[in-house]
């Protein structure tokens, strides 16, 4: 009996550090994006902060993380209405292995940026624990928003998200 | 133990910032009630004069002090706006002196980080360029990668423009060591084009300055990279 409550104790103890964590915002926001260059799908390098002035959203990926393939069509769709009213969407890999991961954004036709990082140095200053993730940047380069993960439905998150920041 | 002492100075500098502006803003609100006080008691007189007038029961002098006041009414918007003037001036003094300091401290934090007597500094530039689309540099020193950046397309317009990037910033030993440079881009005809160049000097006492530049060697229709010592 007491066994079996003291593994009670311990599921219940779980659950609850597990939901603070999940609760627990990500600390980029608010915080200057930090910077990146990396090379394109088209060979060209791009800087997130040559993208001043305009809303970003950066979208790291990976190919093995199935919610990434999910997310892209809708990336696509939001990438095709607002770009003429100054949205830059970026993709980044930060996939180990970039000639698969290349083949793979060739594969997905997705028409925005495709950017690749080799190292993990991207990676590691978003602060990423799960793809995908998804940062939206203001005009002023600052984070304002981290989206983790995917499901269906979160398009229309980010379209809120999105016209906020282009409103501004 | 490096890192750490790298990472205070931004933290050093932003408190030190903050401290100044919030010196700027506590002065700037500390004088504002006070301006507005003077303000309003260069404003007030005349009322106050007119009260205590009758009070006292003289009433030859009231008017006199009322006229006189009611004269001054008009004049006392003047002071004010001046006041203004240099509350405002003050304030962007305050925003100079801040600037200034921020740049001695940015100067200190150099000179601190990378003493004149160790520092060595690689710079690169363009000319021309017909021949070459640059996109990246990785710099070696002593058979060691020190950097390696990746240009943008505005960056590479940039340095055709004549602008000068200084690409690595760090230590040496007095000796001697070497420099690798290699450039990859476009080439004549749109080949991939990869070309390193190489110094050897000696360091001294001093700062080391080296400049790569990229330029066109019109006969041969090639790119021409070279290194230029900074003495």
């Amino acid at each position: 009996m007491f066994y079996f409550r003291a593994l009670f104790a311990a599921l219940i103890a779980t659950l609850a550090l597990q939901s603070a964590l999940a609760a627990k915002p990500n600390p980029l926001i608010g915080k200057p994006a930090p910077d990146f260059v990396l090379k394109g799908l088209d060979g060209t390098n791009r800087r997130l902060s040559e993208y001043r002035g305009q809303v970003v959203l950066v979208n790291f990926w990976a190919r093995w993380a199935g919610l990434s393939r999910q997310e892209m069509p809708a990336l696509e769709q939001i990438h095709g209405t607002y770009e003429r009213a100054g949205l830059i969407v970026l993709g980044v890999s930060i996939d180990e292995d970039l000639e698969r991961a290349r083949e793979f954004a060739a594969a997905t036709h997705v028409t925005y940026p495709m950017l690749f990082d080799s190292g993990e140095a991207t990676g590691t200053g978003y602060g990423i624990e799960k793809l995908p993730m998804t940062v939206l940047v203001d005009r002023g380069g600052i984070v304002r928003y981290a989206n983790v993960g995917f499901k269906h439905g979160d398009e229309k998150i980010y379209l809120e998200q999105i016209r906020e920041l282009l409103r501004e | 133990m490096s890192f750490k002492f790298r990472s205070s100075f931004p933290l050093l500098r932003a408190s030190l910032l903050c401290v100044a502006l919030g010196f700027g803003v506590a002065v700037s609100a500390a004088d504002a009630p006070s301006t507005k006080a003077a303000a309003a008691d260069a404003a007030s007189p005349s009322p106050a004069v007119n009260t205590s007038a009758p009070a006292a029961g003289t009433a030859a002098p009231a008017p006199a002090a009322g006229s006189s006041a009611a004269a001054a009414a008009p004049v006392s918007s003047d002071p004010s706006s001046s006041d203004f003037k240099t509350l405002d001036q003050e304030v962007q003094g305050l925003k100079k002196d801040v600037i200034d300091l921020n740049k001695d401290l940015f100067v200190l934090e150099e000179e601190l980080l990378f003493p004149a007597n160790t520092q060595v500094a690689v710079f690169l530039s363009m000319d021309v360029g017909s021949f070459f689309a640059l996109d990246s540099v990785t710099i070696k020193i002593d058979n060691k990668e020190v950097t390696n950046y990746l240009y943008t397309a505005r960056e590479a317009e940039a340095l055709l423009k004549g602008g000068v990037h200084r690409v690595y910033l760090g230590n040496l030993k007095v000796g001697k060591h070497e420099i690798v440079g290699f450039f990859t881009g476009k080439g004549p005809h749109e080949r991939d084009y990869k070309r390193g160049a190489t110094i050897n000097f000696d360091k001294g006492v001093g700062a080391k300055y080296l400049e790569f530049k990229i330029s066109d060697k019109v006969p041969s229709h090639q790119p021409e990279f070279l290194v230029k010592d900074w003495e």
